[in-house]
């Protein structure tokens, strides 16, 4: 009997799991269909999206302009080094430009964004809950996901597609610098090759994946935050969830909006 | 130095963003397809392995289009090629598909013809293609040749192998061989018989030859016969010669119509003023003769059948587009509507006039200073007219995806800058206008999506820097070119 005290338990244990993932799942679309009814509803708080808009996205600029530029240039070193094998040097360019638009472009400057803004939505939203300041805004008929969430979400939307964009183009100029100035690969074949390759489609199913995953970064920095409880260590606890679930939500969402649209 | 206040720092930001989208699209867009841009021409190839759409048509190396569509066609692929409109070719043409690159890419190579050639109409099928020369093709044809082969040497095999075959086979060499003895027997048997005929016929063309020497007479009698008929047929050509002579006189009923006086009066009349016409019409006069002799009137029917095509033409690509749009406001839970109509005389160049019904009105402001006893008063006068009509009047030109307007925007001066998108489908719009010294200019952003031909959905934001007039909005649309109106006066057939 005792053994079966045990099993069940364990069974329990992997049903807890499932019912708190589909919870949590629950709570962040909640969160997501409220933050999108209220984003319709005037009046529109332009000023508190324009701050978010400078925190999320001028603020990221320095880091997502090295990134781009490095990933760009590591790249070419990669790519060069394979496609010497067959003398095909003169693809290189497309290959970092591809990578950079379809792929890491996105990817790369949400993981980013994420590490810099999404933990610091769930540190202030769950330093405002767990010192009361968002029951406060509820006493002041003040709704908090209105004047709290609305803003970093729609400025998670508006400015992950042009960080990802000036990634995109920094990190071809990463590439560029590299495989022309460094390995002495041909700029003509270099450039024309990139432009006959590289489609517009790359470009902007990139740009849409960056919006989707600012929607997903601010989300879940957000939902972290709001729900936060605990003191203290539940901020920092929401903090470091907010940003390993959201950095992992990206790649998995990845995964599925490049099958959807390549 | 002066802060940057937090819209700038978004706002430059944002810009850089657009700029760089900018260019980069429009360093990889060189040749929009969009259903206008080009003519399309169609190859049926026996195979189009390895081609894709979007692939490029060359002349002689050079890009001049590229593969819209592949199909199937009784068994052929139907290849649909986009041209661009400058380059024209002639029906002679001949179309292939080439491999570049070491990784083998396909694409269309056209080789033109001769320059005399008739030029390609758009909509015209090429008629000599050639399909890919790949080593699996050739593998294929040799394998069939191969094939072949192997049927015939099975046949014969066949027939050798099986019992009834050989028999048969054997009878027919066997046939053979009698046929070949019987023909030599026949021969030298019947050797005295051919010496026989041969000599007959020796014997046959001399006499013949006695035949005509000795009846020399008879064949004399022969030419005397003739002359005698020929004689009698004289006297037939003098009684038909009587019966005309009767004719002449006026005798009988045709001879009375003949040589009635009145009768051939009326008819050298009849040819006289004919010979007049004709004199008038060759030295030009009249109205007929001037039409026909007038050097003028050949150059200004030419002229007129030169101008008529050109106008045609102009129709062609002439394009006017009738618009409806209606914005529901949120905010004041207004309709705006807006009519316009759009010239475009060019594909990337248009003239917009729009009539603009906004609920929000127009307010006018009126400040009127008086001085009265060293006393000056300031009176500001404000006035808003509700449901006002505006007008719009604008120039735009296009630059690959980027198109440019400038003109009057609801009535005020104003620039604006559109973004295409999906072959024209989604088009994102900032209009900046009424810039004012102590208003803030009225920034709009739009978006319109079009998802069927003539209908189309718009959102957007409006006067959105403005504190109290910014509101979001939502409507649709419909469009229509003048697509039916010029089917009536340039598309209808005319005979040339």
């Amino acid at each position: 009997m005792v053994k079966l005290g045990i099993i069940i338990r364990l069974i329990e244990t992997v049903g807890r799991g499932l019912i708190r993932f589909i919870e949590e799942f629950g709570l962040v679309m909640f969160l997501f269909l409220a933050s999108l009814v209220w984003s319709l509803r005037p009046p529109v708080r332009i000023r508190a999206i324009f701050k978010q808009m400078e925190f999320v996205g001028v603020n990221s600029l320095l880091v997502v302009l090295l990134t781009g530029i490095f990933t760009g240039g590591v790249l070419a070193f990669q790519a060069y080094h394979g496609f010497r094998l067959f003398s095909a040097e003169g693809l290189v360019g497309s290959t970092v430009a591809l990578a950079m638009t379809r792929e890491l472009g996105p990817v790369l400057t949400s993981l980013m964004v994420t590490g810099r803004a999404g933990s610091a939505m769930a540190a202030e939203l769950g330093t405002m809950r767990v010192t009361e300041q968002i029951d406060a805004l509820y006493t002041m008929a003040c709704n908090p996901i209105k004047y709290l969430v609305v803003p970093r979400v729609i400025a998670g939307v508006l400015m992950l597609p042009v960080l990802t964009i000036i990634a995109d183009f920094v990190g071809i100029i990463g590439g560029y610098l590299v495989g022309v100035g460094l390995l002495q690969i041909n700029s003509g074949i270099y450039v024309a090759k990139m432009i006959e390759i590289v489609e517009l489609e790359d470009i902007f199913n990139g740009l849409v994946k960056a919006a989707c995953f600012g929607l997903i970064l601010s989300l879940i920095g957000c939902y972290k935050g709001f729900y936060t409880s605990g003191g203290a260590e539940g901020v920092g606890r929401a903090t470091t969830q907010a940003v390993v679930i959201a950095s992992v939500c990206i790649l998995i969402s990845d995964y599925f909006l490049t099958a959807a649209m390549f | 130095m002066k802060k940057l206040s937090i819209e700038a720092k978004v706002g430059f930001f944002v810009i850089i963003g657009i700029l760089i989208l900018g260019y980069m699209s429009m360093r990889i867009g060189r040749f929009k397809y969009g259903p206008d841009r080009g003519y399309e021409v169609y190859g049926y190839f026996d195979s189009a392995e390895g081609l894709v759409k979007g692939v490029p048509v060359q002349i002689a190396g050079v890009e001049v289009g590229r593969v819209l569509d592949i199909t199937l066609e009784d068994g052929r692929a139907k290849v649909a090629l986009l041209l661009k409109p400058d380059v024209t070719i002639g029906e002679d043409v001949e179309a292939a598909i080439r491999t570049k690159g070491v990784l083998g890419d396909r694409y269309v190579e056209l080789i033109l013809g001769a320059p005399e050639a008739p030029p390609m109409k758009p909509g015209g099928s090429i008629k000599r293609t050639a399909s890919p020369a790949n080593i699996d093709t050739l593998l294929k044809q040799l394998d069939s040749i191969g094939r072949d082969f192997k049927q015939i040497t099975g046949a014969i095999s066949g027939v050798f192998e099986e019992k009834e075959g050989q028999a048969s086979l054997r009878i027919i060499v066997d046939n053979l061989r009698d046929l070949a003895q019987t023909l030599n027997q026949t021969v030298q048997k019947n050797n005295e018989n051919i010496n026989r005929i041969l000599d007959n016929f020796t014997v046959f063309s001399t006499d013949l030859r006695e035949i005509s020497s000795t009846n020399k007479e008879s064949l004399r009698e022969v030419v005397a016969n003739f002359r005698q008929a020929s004689d009698h047929l004289g006297k037939t050509i003098i009684a038909f010669k009587q019966i005309t002579d009767k004719i002449n006189r006026g005798e009988g009923t045709i001879g009375r119509l003949i040589q009635d006086e009145e009768t051939v009066d009326t008819m050298n009349q009849a040819l006289v003023s004919l010979r007049e016409i004709a004199e008038k019409i060759n030295r030009g006069e009249g109205t007929i003769g001037k039409l026909v002799q007038d050097e003028e009137t050949l150059e200004n029917i030419n002229a007129t059948l030169t101008s008529v095509n050109d106008f045609l033409q102009k129709e062609e690509m002439f394009r006017t587009y009738v618009d409806y749009r209606g914005e529901y406001l949120f905010d004041s839970d207004n309709m705006k509507s807006y009519l316009s109509l759009r010239i475009q005389p060019k594909e990337d160049k248009y003239y917009l006039l729009q009539l603009v019904d906004d609920p929000a009105g127009r307010t006018k402001k009126t400040v009127t200073t008086r001085t009265v006893d060293g006393v000056t008063t300031t009176e500001i006068k404000e006035e808003t007219e509700k449901d006002d009509f505006k007008f719009s009047a604008q120039i735009a030109k296009r630059y690959y995806d980027l198109g440019l307007r400038a003109g009057i925007f609801e009535s005020h001066g104003g620039v604006a800058a559109d973004y295409y998108l999906f072959d024209d489908r989604l088009i994102l719009s900032m209009e900046a206008f009424n810039f004012n010294e102590d208003e803030d200019p009225h920034l709009k952003f739009k978006a319109d999506y079009t998802p069927f031909r003539h209908l189309y959905v718009t959102a957007g934001f409006d006067d959105f820097v403005s504190d109290e007039g910014n509101e979001f909005f939502f409507g649709a649309g419909l469009h229509f070119s003048d697509e039916d109106l010029k089917t009536l006066l340039s598309g209808a057939p005319i005979p040339h």
